[in-house]
């Protein structure tokens, strides 16, 4: 909300430097977010040029027809010639004027000059040349003042607005009053009461209003006003909304804008003539029932939508938006004034079903103090009365229950407890008094403008604790027991992670969501196309993100992400963090890097043949936590490897602690064995069978050449390994190496109809 | 006698003199080789004195001779070696080197500054229940996260989890406090993406419940934290703010690490960059989960990852982070 810190003096004293009272609120209230410096520069007596005038003489310059020629008196003993663009005026108006020298907010600096030849000696001020307001169609025209008065003492021509972002929990902070209340606490200030002393005499007529839904609407008071003037809003108020950031329209739209703002009670003014048997009922909708709404939308209404309506119609969204057929306009003449209270989570479902938010539906969404509607009823009255001419004819006050003040046990000591820093109760009270509270024994009484979150004793603790935020100590818990250390599969993880960079590998973190449709966890209403599927593999996000960087000309690319999959699964998906990557190199490069990963777990992995659609048909293996392969050529040009691991399953079979075995005692005995083997035998199930067959003492066992050829024949390969014997508790004599090699190649024979080769 | 001492010196000097290899190899075989006047000499050796003078002469010049190869392979191997001159300014072989990404130090950092204040570090679903993301966590029922709006919603039950709070439920069901730990993961938000917002993004949430916390023990807790990820000359600061879940509510406020707290762009002039949300736990979540609020007290906060990095990194655009550019991932 945007608060002139001129609108903010009507109720309390601002004296204390902007920016202490912005940091200050930032702490204890809401957030100040900016402190906006509005009209003109304070600086170098130019406040000073800027004087009350009133028009002595105005006629049409000689030279041009646009152009008004006029003298004004402004204290001086002569009259100032000056040349003005506007006719909105004539002789006997007040006008603000500006002086040569002057120095306008749009940074331009007045002088005496010549227009068409006649000398202008100032300036006679339209709202947007002192930033005012935005009109320029004619210049401003004030009440009747002593020419020469300070402009300053009449308009606010310098002011600042501060930026205020309350939290949903304060709708009493969606008004300028209760800014002042807090600043008033803060500062330990008085605060002014917002309802003027000017009587009202309260009309014995009363209007036809009838409440259908007493939950949906509490209360309803409906002032009926004739012999209304629509106009113009008198310069103060314009500017005052102008710099609330709201659009003056005419005085009795801008009186219903002008009480919101002041105190946080959305009203509304209807055409009186135009309601349907001149009667007011709040009820809910009918099925099938529309609405014109004043932005012209026409709008289908439910049941659950509380209406304001006539004899015959829906004529208002409570609380939302009016209608267009019962609107203020120019002509006019008998008003019918709304201060009503609308229940808040009602107001939340109608405005969020229509997508229409507004000042009002802002508001009462948050919880507005039921007893409200009183004074700014009345204060509203005070204005209609003042500004518009008007006479107030008839009245209605229809209310159900209101809700009682809420009386919350509480103790100072709890507050202190909380807050970790001691606060006299007898201090704790007075804040609390301050903010509208009552104390009675062991309870405090909540005022009703905090009704909706003040109701228990931590929330009266943090009124307490928002006023001594400041003083609050940096403390540690005292611990009793810690357990300051990673679970096994976080250590592993970052294991993971070391592994892949360590390899060359680049981490990238990419949108968990896709435009994916193989699974059925789909956002029925996305953001965009590219965001709507959780998805069930990192694999097609690798290969996109392998793509950009060879578009963007990267070289020796290497990507991996940790991330979540998500399988659909019954209520809720199955979430597997998973690792995957993508690199330049073939299925041998790429299986060698998934082999690193599983030894720098302490792991064992197996591949069989697998089929993934991003991968090679032929080229592609499985291993029990994942898939591993040669990059579909369709996918990408060149060899490319790429794999998909479930880190759940990996860190199933990673090693537990090391236990050392001793390898330098006993030296190994070193060997080669070269077997022929049918084509179609599997490399991988040659050494698996010959470490079933020689046992613990084959310390190591690799595959360094498979050659095919004439030696060998058509349909077979030649495989070469090279093995190391090795016993922990004893020498291995030549007996004990030919008797393993022995047993290695029988195996094979037996298994794989092997040939020994050497 | 006086001849072989001559003898012995005259070859010594030979010997130390010789220019190379193949002059020493000279005087090796002129005053040591087979026809040499010393081998000569003692092959006609008949008396003990004069067999050890004369092998004693053999020693020694032995010793002169293979001390000056031993010189001159030297002097060579320095000779051959001045002439293998590199450019040092040439670059070395590639070898790959990769990275972590900037929000996987992040959440390192996050995660070694709550080890080292003994605490926990755990992670949970993303698709998330209403009751889990909304209704245990005490957000009342206008509160403008429960729109369609602002929250992903796959059906009436069903969410893409908003923050990582849901966390402290799960914690607090699975565990009997003292609880202190921290919830790091994947959130999803409605928002557009923009330089500093993205529908998707990360988050670190602390939560700590046992006997006697206070607001005092929050503000030291995250003054740690943001040391810890900042620098040691951080401050903090607490504003008041409102979330559903935690009463009082405060936002952490961290000292500008541009101007240092005097204002400058960076923090819109206060001297001051917003952290997050944090509070002491509600006792309605209290309730939620049946610990008993008379008994137990707690606090807890929440701050973003992408935010972290982007104040630790200096980076202007989160989208930088999303879309897997070897040329910003090389920097980290």
């Amino acid at each position: 909300m945007r608060v002139p810190v001129s609108w903010l003096r009507d109720y309390v004293a601002i004296d204390m430097p902007l920016d202490d009272l912005a940091t200050r609120l930032s702490v204890s209230t809401a957030e100040v977010e900016g402190v906006e410096a509005r009209g003109v520069a304070d600086d170098d007596g130019n406040l000073a040029l800027f004087k009350i005038g009133k028009v002595v003489e105005a006629e049409k310059h000689p030279n041009a027809d646009r152009l008004q020629i006029t003298k004004v008196d402004i204290g001086e003993a002569e009259p100032r010639s000056i040349v003005c663009g506007a006719w909105n005026f004539g002789v006997g108006a007040t006008v603000g004027v500006a002086l040569p020298g002057a120095r306008l907010p749009n940074g331009l600096e007045l002088d005496r000059r010549e227009v068409r030849g006649q000398v202008s000696d100032g300036m006679i001020l339209a709202e947007d040349e002192v930033g005012l307001g935005a009109d320029h169609a004619g210049i401003m025209l004030l009440p009747e003042t002593e020419p020469g008065t300070p402009l300053s003492d009449v308009l606010p021509l310098v002011d600042h607005v501060l930026l205020v972002e309350a939290t949903g929990n304060r709708p009493d902070l969606q008004s300028v009053y209760g800014l002042a209340r807090e600043i008033a606490t803060i500062y330990d200030l008085p605060l002014g009461d917002p309802i003027g002393d000017s009587p009202q005499t309260r009309p014995e007529k009363t209007v036809a209003v009838r409440i259908d839904d007493f939950e949906g609407c509490p209360r309803y008071i409906g002032n009926l006003f004739e012999n209304v003037a629509i106009g113009l809003s008198p310069q103060w108020l314009r500017t005052r909304l102008f710099l609330a950031g709201q659009r003056p329209i005419s005085n009795v739209v801008d009186i219903t804008n002008y009480v919101m703002f002041a105190l946080g009670n959305p009203l509304h003014a209807f055409d009186f003539t135009t309601l349907h048997g001149g009667e007011i009922i709040v009820r809910r909708a009918s099925p099938g029932e529309k609405l014109t709404t004043l932005d012209g939308v026409t709008r289908d209404l439910v049941e659950d939508d509380l209406l304001i309506a006539d004899a015959d119609r829906a004529v208002a969204l409570a609380g939302i938006m009016g209608g267009e057929a019962t609107e203020i306009g120019e002509a006019t003449t008998t008003v019918l004034l709304e201060a009503a209270n609308f229940e808040p989570f009602g107001i939340y479902r109608t405005s969020e079903r229509l997508r229409l938010r507004t000042e009002g539906s802002n508001r009462w969404e948050k919880g507005v103090d039921p007893y409200l509607a009183g004074p700014a009823a009345e204060v509203a009255t005070d204005l209609m009365l003042e500004l518009t001419g008007a006479t107030w004819t008839a009245a209605a006050d229809v209310k159900g229950e209101l809700p009682a003040r809420h009386v919350i046990t509480f103790r100072p000591e709890r507050a202190d407890a909380v807050i970790g820093i001691d606060t006299p109760p007898g201090d704790q009270y007075a804040l609390l008094d301050r903010l509208g509270y009552d104390h009675d024994g062991d309870s405090v009484v909540a005022p009703t403008w905090r009704g909706r979150d003040t109701t228990r004793e931590i929330d009266v603790v943090e009124e307490i604790a928002r006023f001594r935020l400041e003083d609050v100590p940096f403390t540690l818990p005292a611990r009793r027991e810690m357990n300051g250390l990673l679970t096994r599969d976080q250590q592993l993880r970052r294991r993971v992670e070391d592994v892949l960079a360590g390899l060359g590998f680049a981490e990238i973190y990419t949108p968990s969501l896709r435009p994916d449709d193989d699974t059925t966890w789909k956002l029925p209403e996305p953001i965009s196309v590219e965001l709507t599927a959780l998805r069930t593999s990192l694999l097609p996000s690798l290969v996109e993100a392998a793509r950009r960087n060879i578009d963007a000309g990267a070289h020796e690319i290497a990507l991996f992400e940790i991330a979540r999959v998500y399988l659909p699964a019954g209520d809720v998906p199955d979430e597997r963090v998973t690792v995957a990557g993508i690199t330049l190199g073939g299925f041998l490069h790429v299986k060698g890097v998934v082999e690193a990963l599983y030894a720098a777990l302490k792991a064992e992995p197996g591949f069989t043949r697998a089929q993934n659609a991003l991968l090679h048909p032929g080229k592609t293996a499985a291993t029990g936590a994942g898939v591993l392969g040669e990059v579909h050529p369709r996918e990408l040009e060149g060899e490319w490897g790429a794999f998909e691991l479930d880190l759940g399953r990996l860190f199933d079979v990673a090693g537990g602690p090391v236990v050392y075995r001793d390898v330098i005692t006993f030296p190994a005995v070193r060997q080669d064995i070269a077997v022929a083997v049918a084509e179609d035998v599997p490399v991988g199930d040659l050494v698996a069978a010959a470490r079933v067959a020689a046992g613990d003492e084959l310390r190591e066992i690799r595959v360094f050449d498979v050659y095919r050829g004439d030696q060998v024949g058509h349909g077979r390969k030649s495989v070469a390994f090279s093995v190391a014997y090795q016993s922990a508790d004893r020498t291995l004599t030549d007996e004990d190496a030919s008797r393993l090699r022995n047993a290695i190649v029988n195996a094979l024979a037996e298994r794989f109809g092997a040939e020994l080769r050497s | 006698m006086a001849d072989w001492l001559e003898y012995e010196a005259e070859a010594v000097r030979a010997a130390v003199s010789a220019p190379g290899i193949p002059e020493l190899e000279e005087v090796r075989v002129a005053y040591l080789g087979r026809k040499s006047p010393l081998a000569l000499a003692l092959r006609e050796v008949r008396d003990r004195d004069t067999g050890i003078l004369l092998n004693g002469i053999r020693t020694k010049l032995e010793g002169a001779v293979d001390a000056r190869e031993r010189e001159l392979e030297g002097e060579e191997l320095d000779r051959r070696l001045r002439e293998e001159v590199v450019d040092v300014t040439l670059p070395g072989e590639e070898l790959p080197l990769g990275n972590l990404h900037p929000i996987t130090q992040v959440r390192r950092a996050v995660e070694d500054a709550f080890l080292g204040l003994g605490w926990e570090v755990r992670d949970d679903r993303e698709v998330e229940t209403v009751e889990y993301n909304f209704d245990k966590l005490a957000f009342g029922p206008t509160h403008s996260a429960r729109s369609p709006r602002d929250t992903f919603f796959f059906d009436a039950d069903h969410v893409l989890r908003t923050e990582t709070s849901p966390s402290q439920i799960h914690e607090m069901e699975e565990k009997k406090p003292p609880i202190y730990m921290v919830s790091i993961g994947r959130v999803y938000r409605r928002d557009a993406i923009t330089a500093t917002r993205y529908p998707i993004f990360h988050q670190f949430e602390g939560l700590a419940v046992d006997r006697g916390l206070t607001l005092a023990d929050l503000k030291g807790t995250l003054l740690h934290v943001m040391r810890a990820l900042y620098g040691p000359e951080r401050r903090v600061r607490f504003r008041t703010h409102f979330f559903p879940f935690t009463e009082p509510s405060i936002e952490p406020d961290v000292s500008c690490g541009i101007c240092g707290g005097s204002g400058c762009r960076t923090c819109k002039f206060s001297g001051w960059i917003e952290m997050g949300g944090a509070g002491m736990v509600d006792p309605r979540v209290f309730e939620n989960v049946g610990l008993d609020p008379e008994e137990w007290s707690g606090f807890a906060f929440g701050c973003g990852l992408e935010r972290t990095a982007q104040l630790r990194y200096f980076i202007p655009d989160i989208r930088a982070l999303w879309e897997g550019d070897l040329r910003v991932l090389r920097q980290f």
